[in-house]
């Protein structure tokens, strides 16, 4: 018996059977005029109290739904259902991040024809949904004033991919060490083009900027 | 965990790409990975993982090498080129910041290192 040694050019992108659902997903909903935002962040840094305040103000605007990428647990889905927003649960049975196929599948249950966007709740983690394209039309980065200031700094590839930030519970800031000029600064050494959007849960301030930057997304899809 | 994601695709990948040896025609001894910097990827931890998720499978008992691309800018206002250190995107001509990404993003397996046993 001999033996052969030989290379063998292989040249295979590690996310190229995400990256042909995403391009799936992109296609499916650029023909109904529909537009996908990705929104990531740590865990608790306050996306499902966003989508909760967003929704009383998006209802009379758009026509949308929400799908909640958590690993385990229901919850988030159940605090939307209880305000009356159309919700598609996706359990990730322990993975950190949404993966292209499975939103793809998830949208496909959802009345595409009477719907102008579909935000995403991804699995609370800066890494891995940073990684994986779902098809969105936009990664919105969700930053939370009780974390670093420098998380852009750490996590540059979602800051990067990100096309606006929304730095959530801003009504904290008086009572944080957190500097918000230098938050801000770092955020433009990532990516200076990047806007950032300032919220508040607590005295709804930001929300009119944020509902607008949302229906600006969904106008250009159909513009 | 992000390793763990990721490993799985790469040891997917390269489990379709020995198959096409035919039944064990082909024992891998290495496969050569190459990753760009923004994937802040742990190689140690991406080697750990591909021992585990190999284990039981025609890969067993091969190496992970892995090859890592500095991340890339090119300036978009005054065409600078260079590299970028602890994620400052700024030009290093006109510190502006319109830069494009145009290295440090990769990841995909460049080849296999195989041996072939006829007989
Ligand atoms: N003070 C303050 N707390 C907030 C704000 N937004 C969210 N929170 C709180 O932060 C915690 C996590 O919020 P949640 O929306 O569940 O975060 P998620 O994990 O990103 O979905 C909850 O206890 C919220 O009440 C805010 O603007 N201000
Ligand atoms: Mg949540
Ligand atoms: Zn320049």
């Amino acid at each position: 018996m001999t033996a052969k040694k030989i290379k063998i050019k292989v040249y295979r992108d590690l996310m190229g059977a995400n990256d042909l659902w995403a391009s799936k997903t992109r296609a499916l909903l650029k023909a109904r005029g529909i537009a996908m935002l990705n929104l990531i962040s740590s865990p608790g840094s306050g996306k499902t109290t966003l989508l909760e305040q967003t929704a009383a103000l998006l209802a009379t605007r758009l026509r949308f739904a929400v799908l909640e990428g958590d690993v385990a647990t229901t919850h988030d889905a159940e605090r939307l259902a209880r305000l009356g927003v159309r919700v598609s649960q996706l359990l990730t049975s322990g993975a950190c991040h949404l993966e292209a196929k499975l939103v793809h599948r998830a949208l496909l249950d959802l009345p595409l024809d009477a719907l102008d966007l579909v935000i995403v709740e991804n699995v609370g983690n800066l890494v891995c949904p940073a990684e994986f394209d779902i098809g969105e039309n936009a990664k919105v980065a969700v930053l939370s004033v009780t974390e670093g200031e420098d998380k852009p700094l750490k996590y540059p590839l979602l800051f990067r991919e990100a096309k606006v930030v929304v730095l959530t519970k801003i009504d904290l800031l008086p009572h944080l060490p957190f500097s918000l000029p230098k938050c801000l600064e770092y955020i433009r050494k990532v990516n200076a083009a990047l806007p950032v959007i300032q919220v508040s849960a607590i005295t709804r301030n930001g929300m009119t900027p944020w509902v607008d930057w949302l229906a600006a997304q969904h106008r250009s899809r159909i513009g | 965990m992000h390793e763990v994601s990721i490993c799985e695709n790469l040891v997917t990948t390269v489990l379709k790409e020995l198959a096409q040896g035919g039944k064990g025609a082909w024992r891998l001894k290495k496969t050569r990975l190459v990753v760009g910097l923004l994937h802040q990827i742990v190689p140690e931890s991406l080697t750990f993982a591909y021992e585990v998720l190999t284990k039981d499978t025609p890969a067993k008992g091969s190496v992970l090498e892995i090859r890592l691309v500095p991340i890339v800018a090119r300036c978009r206002v005054c065409g600078w080129k260079g590299e970028i250190h602890d994620s400052l995107f700024v030009c290093g001509a006109c510190s502006g910041g319109d830069l494009e990404t145009i290295a440090g993003k990769e990841l995909f397996v460049e080849s296999l290192e195989v041996e072939e046993h006829d007989g």
